[in-house]
């Protein structure tokens, strides 16, 4: 749809007046004015022969000055002040042709007049034919799933279902055999951790149906794989720097982050999930809960972190092209960003493909709101009024803080002003203007090509897309088609994206790109598999996992951190929530009341000339205060990612600024006291305190060495402790606790 | 002491990343020092970074009025200097002493006058998407001297996409040390102390720690480089916690070395706000001098659009005798040969009519100055030229592209092929065009 809307707006553009542009007096004039300036100062780009073609423009031909280039048709024959080729000449409107230096206003002038006769051009021989898009192989992430067929298998006998069997077929066929199944303590760890986030603290005792089931139904859910959502969208409740220096909060953000903890746990189906975020403003709503719960579902378009709007043409743009990339990568794994200056390079996306999208989202009003009233960083917004949600008070353990610095750059009036009792809500809603959006030459604002019409990437559907009505955005059509079974990546990029949470990495390995420039999949008819299976149950996301957790090539023994093929499972660390929460648990410190709000609620302040805003919490990770540049340390130093753009899997690499949070950090510290504190409460000797210290956290006896060492060092400890001047605040038991806090069988799960 | 390299680093369970690696770099990613693979003329890099966008034709170019018509040039006031007659401005009687170790370059050119996109090309090759940078670079390719520090350390660093490894595995990554105006002189490595036990418990402790990671490992699992990594970590963990509070501890300096880099004074005159620059230049040297690979500082005032001269004059008073300090203290100590210091700012700024009451200026992408000491470069000499009132470049212009080339050139580093395959797609410093080499710059 987008090509064809582009073609034929270079058809009609250039239709020409061909009576007039060929007649010998035309001919003459190109051939004395026009072809030996092109010869000279533009072919050496601008041919087949050259080596980089720029802009995608031939002016070898008049067959090429026709098609135009990347940034649209070049020449509206007739009108030269319209045609872009004229307008590059003159150094208007930001493109410069040439660009090492202007023609002289005389050769100018011999365009313009060739231009108006109808640009004749009597070159017919063509070079060969200029792809829009480089001809590789088809890109199998594009093509539709299919069920794949039952596989012949040598050991028939090993699988307990169609992922079992797909898995065994690739092991067999690379030689290889499954190791043996995980020992009942190890898997039921691993179940824990990878579905509520948190470990065990009783051994279950009935079957293992039974505790996939009991835990998928917990609440804890939702705060653990609700988070994995967290990173995809570039979650934050403040803008990060704006390149200014100013970091402005979000008061509002947190209602998304609710929202998506109560989907997971509500298993609201994964498309109705994605088109609640698209467009939930444009959907039908029984109710006001659920009006509310669309609307603040739409904010995940507005928390994305803007460059300041201060001296840059391009703010309204990038705003645009985060929430392109949110789809992109997010959605369908596709990297759109590159077509924002050129055409995709590998992938079947062009700059027009681009900023036919682009409309979409440039007739999309943007909700941000106040930006801390800081009219350089970006403009005020208005926000959502929810009608049935709460409102909370702003938190009392930051008000101190905020009272005691104030603002040092005065915030301009409040243009939005809300009545106290209003709750609000970031997202977005249709713009006063619906208006398709012009080609940015070269990613750039300021020189504009054709304006493309507004429409979906068809190319990378595989189906015709909807069309957009006039007067829509098409934020409902770009839902829908996302949502469209018929979509070949949308569910292929989620069933990944769980897999990887559950196994360490994706069958496809770029999670955020299935493109050419992506990895292939391992496993390609695994994952069709999995992806028709999760359309198939109504998308949804607790059968599929359900589905894997319950597959026996889930339930392998661990080896080594890398599972590629699944003849094992993969040894990973704890990630930064499971780490911080289960530290938590194991000191009985772990709050696990819902949170009201967020400490940042109801406050508009710029985080850079505020101390640190964080509060000592015991409750869950994923409640803690999400400012972009001044995330919780705990969580950071473990890979938490920085909310910049969309995230693919944890970074799990070991570093010393781990080892130093670990030894002195005071989270730590303070956990590994609540836990001395237990343990010697307890009734036993020391070596029985222990026993039960290691039961307690490693869920095994010591053996003998590891007792005995243990002890060694609580004598050496307390006598050294008792001697030693100044270890104020030291304690012996804590100092062991620490040691088993920070152990590796502890931060490692097989 | 310092130096006491140990294998810290070696098993980062990164045996993928490896793999992912160019063939041009078959080195473990790690921060064991690797040797350059051509001549390195510098071993390592401290870039004083001038945020804001210093006024080149104030500072370091001289642009005085040519015929008749008054045009826009240079208001602060010049003298040739040293042997070579650079023209130095006199708001830097200090800097001006070393015009014999300069390698001007007048012929700057950026992509952009927008500060955040502009600081980001500056800093990672790309203005516009996240990539690693040019210290993760360096730290890449070279590794590092001393084992119980990290191998890129950013001080007063604005904002993490400065001295992100990104692409790069999170080993070479900067580690910052004191973040957008924080007090230098509390600032640290996060988390390098708190822990309450007395030393020799300490280590009993970590001890004990290991003990248990032995056995988790030994029991099955010998397989597993990641959990090695973890137990070698830990040890370098518990190094830096002795070695970096040393070296930020600056109570073995004399007093009139302390003098000498105006450590603690601060102006803060409209824009230039204290940034306790003589502490971060002296800070610099110790870092280099215990074998850091990368380290910049950052003065994050330059952005005078009121008042421009007087807040020049601060920007100036407030750096001119620190980078004198430094550029003494590392000839003196035999380190300028092999160190390669940068100073620049992501722009530059046009500059005003001598004469008028204007004394507002904005921002200039197309021409501005940078300079470079040591590492090989010529002494006293001036590359590229501009226009007489400085606007645009008329010969020999050097984009950040060409800039980092030619420091990864400096170091023994090929810019070609210094590069990461990530999510299928090349990544390097000088991004998808390249860079170029200024081998006019080297003696």
């Amino acid at each position: 749809m987008a090509r064809l809307g582009a073609l034929l707006a270079g058809a009609i553009l250039s239709a020409r007046p061909l009576a007039a542009a060929q007649s010998p007096e035309g001919i003459e004039w190109f051939e004395s004015r026009i072809r030996p300036v092109l010869v000279k100062n533009c072919l050496e780009c601008h041919s087949a022969q050259s080596k980089k073609l720029g802009g995608k423009l031939r002016l070898d031909s008049a067959a090429g000055i026709n098609a135009g280039g990347e940034s649209g048709p070049v020449l509206l024959a007739g009108n030269p002040k319209e045609s872009l080729l004229m307008q590059a000449l003159r150094y208007e409107g930001g493109l410069e042709m040439p660009p090492k230096k202007r023609l002289p206003p005389q050769v100018v002038a011999d365009f313009a007049r060739w231009v108006e006769m109808g640009a004749p051009d009597p070159r017919t021989q063509v070079g060969p034919a200029l792809a829009a898009v480089p001809a590789t192989k088809p890109l199998w992430s594009l093509r539709r799933p299919q069920p794949p067929p039952s596989p012949q298998l040598k050991n028939p006998s090993w699988p307990r279902g169609r992922i079992d069997e797909l898995a065994l077929a690739v092991m067999e066929h690379r030689g290889l055999t499954p190791v043996a199944d995980a020992p009942r303590a190890v898997l039921q760890r691993r179940l824990f951790y990878d579905l509520i986030g948190l470990g065990p603290q009783q051994p279950w005792t009935g079957s293992v149906e039974s505790l996939v089931d009991h835990l998928l139904a917990s609440p804890r859910f939702g705060e653990r794989w609700g988070r994995l959502w967290l990173d995809v969208v570039r979650y934050a409740e403040s803008n990060g720097n704006d390149g200014l220096s100013r970091n402005p909060s979000f008061p509002h953000a947190w209602r998304y982050r609710d929202y998506v903890i109560e989907s997971f746990n509500a298993d609201v189906p994964y498309d109705r999930f994605v088109m609640e975020q698209l467009a939930g403003d444009l959907l039908p709503a029984a109710d006001a809960a659920q009006r509310d719960r669309q609307l603040v579902a739409t904010g995940v378009l507005a928390f994305g972190a803007k460059p300041a709007k201060a001296m840059n043409d391009h703010f309204e743009m990038d705003v645009v092209a985060d929430q392109m990339a949110l789809v992109g990568s997010g959605i369908m794994g596709m990297s759109l960003g590159c077509a924002r200056c050129h055409d995709h390079k590998a992938d079947p996306i062009s700059t027009r493909d681009y900023y036919a999208l682009a409309g979409v989202f440039k007739s999309t009003q943007t909700m941000w709101g106040a930006a801390a009233h800081q009219g350089l960083t970006a403009p005020q917004t208005p926000l959502h009024v929810l009608a049935a949600a709460k409102v909370l008070p702003p938190r009392q353990e930051i008000e101190s803080i905020i009272k005691a610095h104030p603002p040092r750059r005065t915030p301009a009036k409040p243009q939005f002003v809300y009545p106290p009792q209003a709750a609000l809500a970031m997202g977005v809603r249709e713009a006063s203007r619906i208006e398709d959006c012009r080609i940015n030459i070269d990613g750039d604002s300021k020189r504009l090509g054709a304006a493309v019409a507004r429409a979906l990437p068809a190319s990378l559907g595989g189906f015709e897309a909807i069309p957009i009505p006039a007067g829509q955005s098409g934020r409902l059509q770009l839902a829908l088609w996302l949502t469209d079974e018929r979509h070949p990546l949308t569910a292929r990029v989620m069933v990944n994206r769980v897999w990887q949470r559950l196994f360490g990495q994706g069958l496809v390995r770029s999670v955020n790109d299935f493109g050419h420039l992506g990895e292939p999949p391992t496993h390609p008819q695994l994952l069709d598999h999995l992806a028709v299976e999760f359309m198939r149950s109504g998308w949804s996301l607790k059968a599929l996992i359900r589905r894997i957790v319950l597959s026996r090539t889930y339930q392998l023994e661990a080896r080594g951190s890398d599972a590629t093929w699944l003849a094992h499972h993969a040894r990973r660390p704890l990630d930064a929530e499971q780490l911080r929460d289960s530290m938590l648990q194991v000191s009985g410190d772990l709050d696990l009341c819902w949170p009201q709000g967020s400490l940042i609620a109801q406050r508009d302040v710029l985080i850079n000339e505020l101390p640190s805003l964080h509060q000592p919490s015991a409750q869950r990770s994923v409640y803690l205060l999400m400012l972009r540049q001044s995330m919780p340390q705990s969580l950071s130093v473990f890979g938490l990612p920085d909310a910049a753009a969309v995230a693919g899997p944890r970074e799990e690499s070991v570093q010393a600024a781990q080892a130093l949070y670990l030894f002195n950090h005071e989270f730590v510290l303070e956990q590994s006291r609540k836990l001395a504190r237990l343990m010697q409460q307890r009734p036993e000797d020391p070596a029985g305190r222990v026993r039960w210290l290691f039961a307690e956290v490693l869920g095994r006896q010591p053996a003998a060495d590891e007792q005995d060492q243990c002890l060694d060092f609580l004598t050496e400890a307390q006598a050294g402790l008792s001697s030693a001047q100044g270890s104020q605040g030291a304690d012996a038991w804590a100092a062991l606790c620490q040691v088993l806090l920070i152990s590796s069988p502890w931060r490692y799960l097989d | 002491m310092l130096r006491s390299a140990s294998c810290g680093m070696g098993y980062l369970a990164l045996a993928q990343l490896m793999a992912q690696t160019t063939d041009a770099l078959q080195t473990a990613p790690t921060l064991m020092q690797r040797p350059p693979r051509q001549r390195a003329r510098a071993s390592r890099v401290i870039f004083l970074n001038m945020a804001g966008g210093p006024a080149q034709v104030d500072t370091f170019e001289y642009k005085p009025q040519v015929g008749k018509k008054p045009h826009a040039g240079s208001v602060a006031s010049f003298k040739q200097r040293g042997r070579s007659g650079l023209w130095v401005s006199d708001l830097l009687p200090n800097l001006a002493r070393h015009a014999d170790k300069l390698c001007v370059i007048h012929s700057m050119t950026a992509d952009t006058s927008i500060h955040a996109q502009s600081m980001l090309q500056l800093h990672t090759g790309d203005r516009l998407r996240p990539c690693p940078s040019f210290g993760s670079w360096v730290a890449y390719g070279l590794g590092t001297e001393n084992q119980n520090l990290p191998g890129f350390i950013s001080f007063n660093t604005a904002k993490p996409s400065e001295y992100a490894s990104m692409q790069l595995p999170s080993v070479f990554a900067g580690t910052p040390i004191g973040i957008n105006g924080e007090d230098m002189s509390k600032a640290t490595l996060a988390h390098v102390s708190g822990n309450p036990l007395p030393a020799h418990l300490r280590r009993r402790q970590l001890d004990l720690l290991q003990v248990i990671n032995r056995e988790h490992l030994r029991a099955g699992r010998q397989d597993d480089p990641q959990l090695e990594g973890v137990i070698q970590t830990l040890e370098l963990g518990f190094r830096m916690q002795s070695v970096a509070p040393q070296l930020l501890d600056l109570r073995d300096e004399s007093a009139a070395t302390l003098e000498r880099y105006r450590v603690g004074v601060n102006h803060s005159v409209g824009t230039c706000k204290g940034s306790d620059f003589g502490r971060q230049c002296l800070l610099a040297r110790r870092f280099c001098e215990a074998g850091v690979r990368f380290i910049e500082i950052t003065h994050g005032s330059w952005d005078q659009h009121t008042d421009h001269r007087r807040d020049l004059t601060a920007n100036c008073a407030t750096t001119d005798a620190p980078i004198a300090a430094l550029l003494d203290d590392l000839e003196q100590r035999g380190l300028l040969e092999e160190t390669l210091v940068i100073w620049g700012g992501e722009f530059g700024r046009p500059g005003l009519v001598p004469g008028q009451d204007k004394d507002q200026t904005g921002h200039q992408h197309r021409a501005f100055t940078f300079w470079l000491a040591g590492g090989g470069v010529k002494r006293g000499h001036v590359h590229g030229r501009t226009e007489v009132d400085g606007s645009t470049v008329v010969e020999s212009p050097v984009h950040f592209r060409d800039l980092h080339a030619t420091v990864l050139h400096a170091l023994g580093l090929d810019h070609d092929n210094l590069a990461v395959v990530s999510g299928g797609r090349r990544i390097r410093l000088t991004g998808l065009q390249g860079g170029r080499v200024v081998s006019e710059l080297f003696a």
